[in-house]
């Protein structure tokens, strides 16, 4: 990998990676992804922008990958993925939920939920990814938390339920 | 809920926002409650838990060849020293006779069984 994308790939692959968990449902395939963005960025120029459109960029590749692996398994039976639902986990469950919430979105509200809740993205960079105004980043993030808000009420009750932190972090 | 909650958006995402317009929705018990809500909703958004499951499962796939062939290991090497130790309990001594036959003298026998 040459220098500059390796330093791309350095400050944002966990970024990048946590947002295709979430966009694509499934841990392996969001690996697989992550390293296909890279793969792309190292064949490309990358182009002479400040840091946040450089991010934006990136996350326009994530994103277009995202999109292309949701179309080819619309094609394909979807493969159900091996888990053992007998001793799975009650934040499993939940996960499941999140990622079924999240499938019923529109796609850009769910990825410019996920780019900025997940990846921490800015509203600008947010805009650079998706082709939109920060303005309308704005209002679809809004917009898709009330609607997940709605789907995810029993989630979020019990959630309420134990500390949180505003960052949304854990540890 | 109306659209004057955005601001709570813009609040929790660090972006700017009009320092009235928030004390307006925080006003309001139902702004609160989606102030509160939207901060759980990132938190069961994040995909830690995915993660660490997937992890789990690698964890587990790596190790239960590695299980299966320490449990063969043990079966054999019971399964060796059963046999042992049964081995060495049918080379014990025979038990001491309670009836002692004492054979005749041999007699010789003609070619054919004597018959």
């Amino acid at each position: 990998m040459r220098a500059d994308a390796e330093a791309l790939y350095n400050a944002n692959h966990r970024g990048l990676f946590r947002y295709l968990c979430r966009a694509v449902g499934h841990v392996e395939t969001a690996r697989d992804l992550t390293q296909d963005v890279f793969v792309r960025v190292s064949r490309s120029v990358i182009p002479a922008a400040p840091e946040g459109a450089l991010r934006g960029w990136l996350f326009q590749i994530a994103r277009n990958l995202a999109l292309d692996h949701h179309r080819s398994g619309q094609r394909r039976p979807a493969i159900e993925p091996l888990t053992d639902t007998a001793v799975r986990p009650a934040p499993q469950e939940t996960s499941v939920e999140v990622n079924a919430a999240l499938a019923a979105l529109a796609d850009v509200d769910r990825d410019v939920f996920l780019m900025r809740e997940v990846a921490g993205l800015g509203y600008d960079e947010i805009a650079s990814a998706c082709g939109l105004t920060p303005d309308a980043v704005r209002s679809r993030i809004h917009r898709a938390r009330l609607q997940l808000r709605e789907r995810l009420s029993g989630q979020i009750a019990e959630r309420r339920m134990t500390p949180m932190r505003r960052s949304g972090r854990n540890g | 809920m109306n659209d004057t909650h955005a601001v709570i958006s813009a609040f929790l995402d660090d972006e700017p926002f009009d320092a009235a317009d928030l004390a307006a929705a925080l006003g309001d018990p139902e702004g609160r409650a989606l102030l509160i809500d939207l901060v759980a909703l990132r938190h069961i958004a994040q995909p830690d838990d995915m993660i660490n499951a997937a992890q789990t499962r690698t964890a587990r796939a790596v190790w239960r060849p590695l299980l299966a062939t320490a449990a063969m290991l043990m079966a054999l090497a019971g399964g060796y020293f059963i046999g042992e130790r049964q081995g060495a309990t049918t080379t014990v001594s025979a038990p001491a006779p309670t009836r002692v036959i004492e054979a005749n003298a041999w007699q010789p026998v003609p070619p054919g069984g004597g018959r």
